[in-house]
């Protein structure tokens, strides 16, 4: 176990020096970004707030002091465990995160699982099925849908789904009009149909293209050839012996990748109204919510770090080498 | 589970001996918009326009805009206009069930003037309990248009108020609270302590979140009522109507009124535009311009061509407007002050200076875009080389002191015709850009603000658009040129009665809620 606390305590040391510079440039381009977040603030009453007003708002917010000042302010605060007030939401940072973070973590959650399961099970029956018309039925899909940008397939989805068949809802987390009292977990699951579909489509497609190709050096190698001497057919040497060879790699890979499922879950909640992170992201942004902006940020970042870290213990269970070189 | 058993069972029995009255009381469904992200808190903002659903006014404005008593009964203003003093009704109570007392009313004002939120209390000193239920407001000077926060200010309970508020509502309105799933829904329900009558509808559901939800909703007959776009607003799917909203949501070209002599604001904006400076400059735009052809262009037909600021509203004045669609007037007009085309480029000139200059709209909004393009087309007959220019509104606020830029106002209050015109607010932010000042309309809007009643005030914002001699309006210095006033577009069942409206202000959508709880079903079940 020597490589694991090899493995953390780097991993501790990158984060130290990460976290404050991620802090320190995200805050840097808030500042600089061309909006005023007074006037994001009073929107549509342009013509009601007096410019008294308009200081009176600044001074509140503590917008009328420099970026240093604000800036250590929010450091003086995050050092205490308080994340500052979100100027979109009027409410506390952690608080708006909390609330809203379950929502995009079975959003983010199920796309994972099911990007997983999907994609490494295409590309395994891809690689037994090496060279036949399955095997390019897979690939040509996995290539078009490298190549699909995720709105345009949320929207084909939802032309499809929800207004053709009329079969899935189009919007929100829950059936509007119901409380949470009177929704059912099986009218939650409905709503989570389409933009997990849709969120899946980012990590599937390198997934499938990976896997086969790692299971197709696999099949041409002596170990398989061997089995397929012994009389196996080749889909069962492929998820028998084949499954325990790639699912280790593939499970690094997709970890590696929960970065870019946070950012698909953005695009994804605004086009399906889902109140997550993602959500209030868009928000934070176009209001110059600067302490939430942060929060969101710094709480993605660790998100992030944590799957990373996941995806190298993965690999060094799955592969012995690694461990060895680290001893 | 038995709970449930003897609700059911007592519901049942309702239906039976009700079933008329219960088929009126079904739920409504609405998907306008409106969400405020920051909750339900007047003292922050919520509720100045539409319904505030949970809390009630002092006063109320009517379909006609006229000021009615809501939780007031009466109100005076003192002799030197600076002292309201108001009753108020014994038998309103927050939907807790606690009465609303002149301690409630005195709370909120007073707390609105400290928050440093979006009501906008400048000149309001303080609010003191008279009287069991009596209070007394007191300004620093007079301000008739303070009579809007008193129609739009909802009042909050003193004892109940807190950092949890906007989020768990308590009020005198119609409506409490139910659910309120952020960025998906709000459920409402009728408040049964509300001094207003009773409601037909056992639950209102607001639906936020995009514009396609709302119209897929509308499609599959989830929703009852949903703001469209004008461009799909006549095509409206089965079993509902399209519904077309006059407002006063306008748009008009606001011009730079000073020459450009290098003087600059505190932040180094420029100021004035030597072109747009020349009154007939911007008389020739008001004639030339053809309003009914933009509203064709640019609305799909629903709205109307606009005359000033406040068209349709008691205290806005049409008799300032000069007819449009009059290219020959406009060329006249150019040529008597000296714009001629002596190169014979297409653009007239005075004194080695061509008569063009930018219209600036905020690029991502199509309708400003199509009016920016429509209106220069038009000035090109008449020899006036304008450029359509599209930018952010961050960049607009550093162009607007110096070109003609696409703005709009319309709100239920007439001291936005003080920010627009009044030269005490040259270049204040979005106020007044083109540093317009005329200290005749001056006077005149400052006689108004010091008027013993709305009423009164009203010839007096009235004569600040055109008081025979002279006037922001377009007879007078046609300090803007107004082009149109937007249609709000809607679907709405079959079976809603929506009832008497009032001219729609600034902003599509929730503002169609003010008299929610007048509207009725009008099919049986």
């Amino acid at each position: 176990m020597i490589w694991l606390r090899q493995l953390l305590l780097g991993r501790l040391v990158r984060l130290a020096w990460l976290l404050p510079l991620a802090a320190v440039g995200l805050f840097t381009l808030i500042s600089l970004a061309p909006i005023d977040p007074v006037q994001a603030y009073v929107g549509d009453r342009t013509s009601l707030i007096g410019p008294e007003q308009r200081q009176a708002i600044a001074a509140t917010w503590g917008l009328d002091r420099p970026a240093p000042a604000r800036f250590a302010t929010w450091l003086g605060g995050v050092l205490h465990g308080d994340l500052g007030r979100s100027l979109t939401f009027d409410a506390p940072v952690a608080e708006v995160i909390a609330r809203r973070f379950p929502t995009s973590l079975a959003l983010i959650g199920s796309a994972f699982a099911v990007s997983f399961i999907l994609g490494t099970g295409l590309g395994i029956a891809a690689a037994a099925a090496r060279g036949g018309i399955a095997d390019r039925t897979i690939r040509t899909a996995a290539v078009v849908l490298t190549a699909s940008p995720g709105f345009w397939i949320a929207i084909l989805l939802i032309a499809l789904f929800a207004v053709g068949l009329g079969w899935l809802p189009a919007c929100c987390a829950a059936p509007p009009g119901l409380t949470a009292e009177e929704t059912g977990w099986l009218d939650s699951l409905r709503h989570l149909v389409l933009p997990v579909a849709t969120l899946s489509v980012v990590g599937t497609a390198p997934l499938i293209l990976h896997t086969r190709q790692r299971l197709v050096a696999f099949l041409d190698g002596p170990a398989a050839l061997h089995l397929r001497a012994h009389g196996l057919s080749w889909w069962r040497i492929a998820f028998g012996a084949g499954l325990r060879h790639a699912v280790g790699p593939a499970l690094t890979l997709h970890l590696a990748g929960a970065g870019e499922l946070f950012g698909g879950s953005v695009l994804a909640e605004t086009v399906f109204a889902w109140p997550g992170l993602g959500q209030a992201t868009v928000q934070a942004a176009t209001g110059a919510d600067a302490s939430l902006l942060m929060g969101i940020g710094l709480a993605t970042l660790l998100f992030v770090f944590c799957g990373n870290l996941l995806a190298d213990i993965a690999a060094h269970l799955a592969d012995p080498r690694l461990r060895q070189a680290s001893a | 589970m038995r709970r449930f058993f003897k609700s059911t069972l007592l519901a049942a029995a309702l239906l039976a001996l009700l079933g008329a009255v219960t088929a009126q009381a079904r739920p409504l469904v609405l998907a306008v918009g409106g969400e405020p992200e920051t909750g339900f808190d007047p003292i922050t903002g919520w509720g100045s326009y539409g319904n505030p659903l949970f809390q009630s006014t002092l006063l109320r404005r009517n379909a006609e805009l006229a000021l009615k008593g809501d939780l007031a009964t009466e109100w005076s203003l003192s002799e030197d206009r600076t002292l309201w003093t108001i009753t108020l009704r014994d038998d309103a109570r927050f939907s807790d069930g606690t009465p609303v007392t002149p301690e409630d009313v005195a709370f909120t004002f007073n707390t609105a003037r400290d928050a440093g939120g979006l009501v906008d209390l400048t000149g309001f000193e303080a609010a003191r309990v008279t009287g069991p239920h009596q209070v007394e407001l007191e300004l620093s000077e007079p301000r008739i248009s303070f009579t809007n926060e008193l129609a739009t200010l909802g009042i909050v309970p003193a004892d109940a108020y807190g950092p949890n508020y906007a989020r768990k509502p308590i009020g005198s309105g119609p409506f409490r609270m139910v659910e309120w799933r952020e960025g998906e829904h709000l459920i409402v329900e009728p408040n049964p302590y509300w001094h207003g009558g009773d409601v037909p509808f056992e639950r209102v559901t607001f639906i936020f979140g995009s514009e396609e939800a709302a119209l897929s909703l509308a499609r599959t007959g989830e929703a009852d009522l949903v703001a469209v776009p004008s461009s799909q607003a006549d095509a409206p799917p089965n079993g509902m109507e399209a519904l077309h909203v006059e407002t006063v949501d306008n748009r008009g070209l606001m011009f730079p009124m000073v020459p450009d002599t290098g003087k600059t604001t505190e932040s180094g904006v420029p100021i004035g535009n030597d072109v747009t400076a020349d009154r007939a400059i911007r008389v020739a735009v008001n004639q030339a311009l053809d309003r009914e052809a933009l509203v064709a262009l640019a609305l799909n037909g629903h709205g109307r061509p606009a005359t000033g600021p406040a068209d349709g509203l008691p205290w806005g004045n049409p008799e300032g407007a000069i007819p449009g669609n009059d290219p020959q007037a406009a060329r006249a007009t150019l040529k008597a002050a000296g714009w001629q085309d002596t190169d014979n480029d297409g653009t007239r000139e005075k004194d080695g200076r061509d008569a063009t200059f930018s219209i600036v709209y905020p690029a991502g909004d199509s309708t400003r875009q199509a009016l920016a393009l429509g209106a220069a087309q038009q000035l090109r007959g008449i020899g006036i080389a304008a450029r359509p220019t599209g930018r952010s509104w961050e960049e607009i606020r550093t162009m607007m002191h110096s070109q003609v830029v696409v703005l709009g106002w319309g709100a239920h209050d007439p001291s936005e015709i003080s920010h627009i015109y009044h030269g005490d607010f040259a270049g204040m932010g979005y106020f007044n850009p083109g540093f317009y000042d005329n200290a005749t309309v001056n006077a005149h809007l400052e006689a108004a603000e010091r008027a013993p009643s709305l009423e009164a005030s009203l010839p007096e914002w009235q004569a600040a658009a055109w008081d025979g001699e002279t006037g922001f309006s377009a007879k007078g210095d046609a300090a803007w040129a107004w082009m149109v006033n937007l249609e709000h577009s809607y679907w709405v069942s079959e079976c809603l009665d929506t009832g008497k409206r009032q001219i729609h202000p600034h902003g599509h959508g929730f503002p169609i809620t003010h008299d929610l709880p007048d509207w009725r079903w009008t099919c049986g079940e």
